[in-house]
């Protein structure tokens, strides 16, 4: 009876010891798949002063300032490291649908006015706002997307889907495109040396050199339905924002993919049309929101 | 000893053969209450010529209407295995998708090939009832309801379940020397056919589509300008200023390699309305936003009437998300105005105050599709509503 009432018990503690390990492997892995938590975000505290449809967000190195493009009310918000709230550009309400940003080394702002068709200059000293019209081989351009490093401001060309390099004086350098994909590129990121451009609608992205030849290129899969913005972070794995689903599709360097993460909604750390995606330089994943008119800072 | 040996064998013998034997009494005794003669035409589905009703159905009791064994779609694929597996690929004819075999087959005999249920046509043009049945100039095989000559019926790689490209498809009947005589002083290698040529019928002679871009009546050089002759978006929007307004929004429908964003969704130089239009909204949408509208049709709770994107849609450029027409109310009480006036609070006073931004129909439904009733984003029961009201 004794010996039976053992082996019961020797029984129930490797059941409870198998579950314990069973449960403790499924937690593992469920944080294996998303180190990432949320931070904080960057949004007025003031709800009647909300953003509404921001697009774009720049970081400033040098300053340690975010800057918010809130296209829905044609202003800039800036926020420290912290998330307050610093300053609120209008330019004299003369900014039309503005949609993405840089800052140059000038200390001027570099902004996509969709409104004007036009890439125009804010210079803050001067207080004045100078509207741009982008040609290439005497082809209108209609900027979309902005990124600026050493002197070369990137342009992606909307009408095209292909990214074009432009001097200081706005002088057409380089074209980098994806040759006969059927919809051209909706966003891309520099990064290193390289251009790291996506293809919506073949779900794909190109790497290209400087000169604009394609190095490789990365097929997403079915792992993301309205993938709309990149993102590489500090180890090279490729972070890729999906609009509709509200998640964030994570691949390693070779393109493999590995984990999922984000939902869609409204609450704190959930996304809704979400739109951009970019890396701070402290490695903190930011994630501008569109429908909720903020931008969600996270960290690992 | 032997006897017994001898008894074993016969007794697996006869089990063995009755196992093997087809069933065939099965349809006989069917047929003692059932028509024998409703089951004849030229052609007669396997299972009912050999007798073997058995197959889809089940005598006594059955889950299924028709004392079927499986719903109609399981059924057919238990027999015809590799159909089941080819309809899943690429873009799936809607009845196919849906399961619906009988939309177009008759389950027990016809007198058509593949037991069609009545004729071809009759069977495409039972959905496709907006489709005339004859134009003033028909293109013969549809006049002949021959649409199997251009379409594929089950499942195919593009929209229109074309069999090939356009163009390749036109020449597979349409000649290289005839095509050149036809199109004497063409400017271009000849191609894209149905820039002008509505494949089915048309009003005017060659079939040419009904209504004639203006600048194309008058000639190419209104728009194919300068030594390429390629005509940007730029050139569409000398005329069409109010769309240049339209495309320069935060969001557009402004994209195309092809260097002309208007031609992603319109004809140049021909169309079968005035918007010229390169075919039906679904049609034209689903192209690039395929996913949206499977996501729509798994969806157990979605709007009706998908088709018309443009009725909540701007198919040019908006300043509201998923380019709307409007904010997330003004959108919906166009039709639904009773709602637009008794509601939960809604409207640019009522703002979420976990967000700040407007609460809206949009807040708590989704049209596009959810597993929820009327389209909520969460059950209505509870669990919507604890998403703002936590309190409660």
């Amino acid at each position: 009876m004794k010996q039976n009432m053992d082996k019961a018990m020797r029984l129930k503690l490797i059941i409870s010891a198998l579950l314990f390990l069973l449960l403790s492997l499924d937690a593992g892995q469920s944080l294996a798949r998303s180190p990432w938590q949320w931070n904080l975000a960057l949004k007025q505290t003031k709800i009647r002063d909300a953003m509404v449809m921001p697009t774009a967000l720049f970081i400033d190195r040098e300053k340690g300032h975010y800057y918010v493009v809130d296209s829905g009310k044609n202003r800039l918000l800036s926020f420290d490291r912290t998330g307050k709230l610093l300053h609120i550009l209008t330019a004299g309400k003369a900014l039309d649908i503005p949609f993405d940003m840089v800052r140059t080394g000038d200390g001027g702002l570099w902004v996509v006015e969709k409104g004007k068709n036009s890439l125009s200059y804010i210079d803050l000293k001067a207080r004045k706002v100078t509207p741009h019209t982008l040609y290439y081989n005497g082809e209108l351009i209609f900027p979309d997307r902005i990124e600026y490093v050493q002197g070369i401001l990137y342009v992606l060309d909307k009408a095209s889907g292909d990214i074009i390099s432009y001097d200081m004086s706005l002088r057409p350098i380089g074209r980098f495109s994806c040759g006969k994909c059927p919809g051209g590129f909706v966003d891309f990121k520099l990064y290193g040396n390289s251009i790291w451009a996506l293809d919506l609608l073949q779900k794909m992205i190109y790497v290209f050199d400087p000169k604009g030849d394609i190095n490789k290129t990365i097929p997403l899969g079915k792992e993301v339905s309205f993938p709309v913005s990149v993102a590489v972070g500090p180890s090279g794995y490729i972070y890729i924002l999906d609009r509709h689903q509200g998640t964030v599709a994570v691949y390693d360097r070779n393109g493999g993919f590995k984990y999922h993460f984000l939902s869609a909604g409204i609450a704190q750390g959930q996304l809704y049309f979400p739109i951009e995606i970019r890396f701070d330089p402290w490695g903190r994943l930011c994630v501008v929101d569109e429908g909720n008119g903020r931008v969600e800072v996270f960290s690992r | 000893m032997k006897r017994k040996w001898l008894g074993t064998f016969l007794s697996s013998f006869v089990v063995i053969m009755l196992m093997l034997m087809p069933p065939a009494q099965a349809g006989n005794v069917c047929f003692k209450c059932h028509k024998r003669a409703n089951f004849k035409a030229r052609v007669v589905h396997k299972p009912v010529s050999d007798g073997r009703c058995d197959v889809c159905h089940s005598p006594h009791v059955a889950k299924y209407k028709g004392l079927l064994r499986e719903q109609t779609a399981a059924l057919c694929y238990s027999c015809h295995r590799r159909e089941a597996a080819l309809f899943r690929k690429g873009v799936v004819h809607e009845p196919v998708y849906q399961g619906k075999c009988l939309s177009c087959h008759v389950p027990h005999a016809s007198d058509q090939k593949g037991l069609i249920k009545k004729t071809l046509a009759d069977d495409c043009f039972g959905c496709h009832k907006g489709m005339p049945r004859k134009f003033k100039h028909t293109h013969k095989p549809y006049s002949q309801g021959r649409c199997i000559v251009c379409h594929r019926p089950h499942h195919g790689d593009n929209q229109q379940l074309l069999t090939k490209g356009p163009d390749a498809l036109c020449r597979s009947c349409h000649g290289e020397a005839a095509l050149k005589r036809v199109h004497r002083d063409y400017p271009v290698p000849i191609g894209g056919c149905l820039s002008c040529h509505n494949p089915h019928g048309s009003n005017r002679r060659a079939l040419i589509r009904n209504v004639l871009h203006s600048p194309y009546k008058k000639g190419c050089s209104g728009c194919h300008k300068g030594k390429s002759g390629i005509v940007t978006t730029e050139v569409c929007f000398g005329c069409h200023g109010p769309v240049k307004k339209e495309m320069l929004r935060t969001h557009s429908h402004l994209t195309s390699r092809t260097g002309n964003s208007c031609m992603n969704c319109h004809f140049p130089h021909t169309g079968d309305a005035k918007t010229l239009l390169r075919g039906n909204q679904g049609q034209i949408c689903r192209t690039c936003h395929q996913g949206t509208f499977e996501r729509y049709k798994e969806s157990p709770s979605r709007h009706p009437d998908i088709d018309h994107c443009t009725s909540c849609h701007e198919p040019h450029g908006s300043r509201h998300l998923a380019m709307l027409k409007g904010n997330g109310n003004d959108v919906c009480i166009r039709c639904h105005e009773d709602q637009g006036k008794f509601t939960h609070p809604v409207g640019p006073n009522v703002l979420d105050p976990r967000t700040g931004q407007m609460v809206t129909c949009s807040t708590c439904h989704n049209p596009m599709g959810t597993r929820f009733k009327y389209q909520l984003i969460r059950d209505g029961k509870k669990d919507l509503c604890i998403l703002c009201h936590q309190a409660y």
